[in-house]
């Protein structure tokens, strides 16, 4: 059995992912204050390059860049 | 003499130490009728190995219960609800965002999941204005990504909307 997000090359990983979020987006708002706070993450990186420090990029939008660009690429990531 | 004694309380010995184990098999003990589970989230430890009577889990495979020596088996579960039922006879429900199921050998049962509360926790109104939300994303022109997101967001909803109801 193939799944849909599978077909759309979703990860696994992924797909626990945009689940978890929208069950603790449908949660009461004082569960769902308390739970959001879990789902957030705010980390940076940046490639250092003969001493001197590349651009800084946001982990979270560079890795859903790299996953939309595997997927176009017809790779099962 | 002493020595033919000897011989003879080890032949009197031998039959009961072939038939002592024979005698001492019984159902209760062949079987645990108690299944030990552990229920985990990444950040919370639900059930932490405590004796249950049935789970009921929404396995991809299908509905099922499981009871104390069922078969050793690992199960991918859908958005869905598992139903405890414990040795006072009541029964707890929790809304999973999917996981997997773990039942070894000897009754012990291990779920893991990113997400599970109790179905009271959840808001009704905010899973009908996500649903719309979601719907309008799956029938829209997005990447084919979105699109597949906005499906996963719409299957955990509509699962989450009849199990409030």
């Amino acid at each position: 059995m193939v799944f849909a997000w599978k077909a759309a090359g979703l990860t696994y990983n992924r797909y626990l992912a945009v689940a978890a979020r929208v069950v603790r987006r449908s949660l009461k708002e004082d569960k769902r204050l308390a739970a959001e706070r879990r789902g957030e993450q705010d980390l940076r990186f940046s490639k250092w390059s003969n001493g001197k420090q590349g651009e800084v990029k946001n982990l979270a939008e560079a890795n859903a860049a790299a996953a939309v660009a595997a997927a176009n690429a017809g790779g099962s990531a | 003499m002493n020595s033919l004694r000897i011989a003879r309380a080890a032949l009197r010995v031998r039959p009961t130490a072939f038939s002592a184990p024979l005698q001492r098999r019984s159902y209760a003990e062949a079987v645990p009728d108690k299944i030990r589970l552990s229920l985990s989230l990444p950040h919370q430890a639900i059930y932490k190995s405590q004796d249950v009577v049935q789970v009921n889990l929404p396995a991809e495979s299908g509905d099922m219960g499981v009871l104390a020596g069922h078969v050793p088996s690992i199960e991918q579960l859908k958005p869905g609800v598992v139903e405890i039922i414990e040795e006072s006879g009541g029964s707890k429900q929790f809304f999973l965002s999917g996981g997997f199921a773990i039942v070894q050998p000897n009754s012990l049962m291990s779920i893991t999941a990113v997400e599970g509360f109790p179905l009271e926790d959840f808001s009704p109104e905010a899973v009908r204005s996500q649903i719309a939300e979601a719907q309008k994303v799956a029938s829209g022109g997005g990447s084919e990504q979105d699109v597949a997101e906005a499906k996963i967001e719409l299957e955990v909803l509509e699962s989450l909307q009849h199990h409030l109801k």
